[in-house]
């Protein structure tokens, strides 16, 4: 009797730390930092030559993911009513590795032709402080055109932010 | 003696046509162009088909009844490029890979090729845009040519072909 007391003592207790775990790894998540509004300044890419057609497509599809996720306010790059807004986070982003690929390739072959796309993103405060780097890889790599890879890279970019920046009425 | 002449006169009149039929070709482009908006413009869907055209200082894209314009002084970079997409595209295109024995991917061989036109410009808050369109190859370069006339501004020298500004000849939405 005593036995079936202890083990089912201890299955208990295993349960509670089970259970308990996944609000301990919740806890543990750093906080959201607080982002009244997102500006997106034009991606960079100095050292590495992007065509003009990628370039326009990252920026683009980055703004568009941004505001999909619940950002309300995303400035453009240059927009004169973000100089105003408490609370803004500026998003840097610079082209660190460039892939060009093909599509013809890719649907010939189905393992060759992957395009691919580096991009540094910076998260700071409007006076330059650093809030926030990761890089994000943008690919394609059996169906679509090369410019898809820039889709891809903004979905991820656009999860990064979400994640850890919090605005108003989305947390 | 005159049919010769005639015959020869035909024939060198016939090599001068052929050989100013590309030049006019290249530098064709003053009225609207058939192209496909693949982003950017405010108010269109991406990969809107259209016709495109410079107008009284306006870049004007109509697509049905719809129509969106830039105007040509708020553009800060003119960017043109070549491009290539495949000749059996859509949901022919997407089917043609289950075809047997390697049938879609012999058709993935064939593409067209197409210019692109990138354009950067501003909306009245300082917002920078960017567009992209896709259009026949050799159009890309007279609405560079006219935007810039009326007041575009663009980083790209004015006479470098399309193939010089891309360095991949096969990127595609």
């Amino acid at each position: 009797m005593k036995r079936i007391l202890d083990a089912a003592i201890k299955l208990s207790l295993f349960a509670l730390i089970f259970s308990a775990s996944p609000l301990l790894a919740q806890n543990n998540k750093p906080a959201k930092i607080k982002a009244a509004a997102l500006q997106v300044e034009m991606i960079k890419s100095d050292e590495i030559k992007l065509p003009a057609e990628f370039q326009v497509a990252l920026y683009e599809n980055l703004i568009r993911q941004l505001e999909k996720k619940g950002f309300s306010h995303v400035y453009r790059d240059g927009d004169h009513n973000a100089a105003s807004v408490a609370d803004l986070v500026v998003l840097h982003s610079t082209v660190r590795g460039f892939k060009a690929g093909s599509e013809r390739a890719r649907q010939v072959t189905t393992v060759t032709g992957a395009t691919s796309i580096m991009i540094h993103c910076q998260f700071t405060k409007p006076d330059g402080t650093s809030l926030l780097e990761q890089d994000v890889k943008g690919k394609v790599r059996f169906f679509g055109g090369n410019l898809k890879a820039t889709y891809d890279f903004a979905k991820k970019a656009a999860r990064v932010a979400n994640e850890n920046f919090s605005t108003p009425g989305h947390e | 003696m005159t049919f010769r002449s005639i015959t020869v006169l035909v024939g060198i009149a016939s090599l001068f046509a052929g050989l100013a039929l590309p030049v006019a070709r290249g530098q064709q482009a003053p009225g609207p162009v058939k192209v496909v908006q693949l982003t950017g413009l405010a108010g269109v869907k991406d990969n809107a088909k259209g016709t495109l055209s410079v107008e009284n200082g306006q870049l004007h894209f109509v697509r049905g009844k719809a129509s969106s314009d830039v105007n040509a002084t708020s553009i800060q970079d003119v960017v043109t490029g070549a491009d290539s997409q495949r000749a059996v595209g859509g949901t022919i295109g997407l089917m043609s890979m289950a075809a047997p024995y390697g049938g879609g991917r012999v058709l993935s061989l064939f593409r067209t090729k197409t210019d692109t036109l990138t354009v950067f410009y501003r909306d009245a808050d300082g917002g920078v845009h960017g567009a992209i369109f896709t259009m026949a190859v050799g159009t890309a370069d007279g609405i560079k040519k006219q935007l810039v006339a009326q007041g575009a501004h663009t980083t790209a020298p004015a006479d470098s072909t399309p193939a010089a500004t891309s360095p991949s000849k096969e990127q595609k939405q």
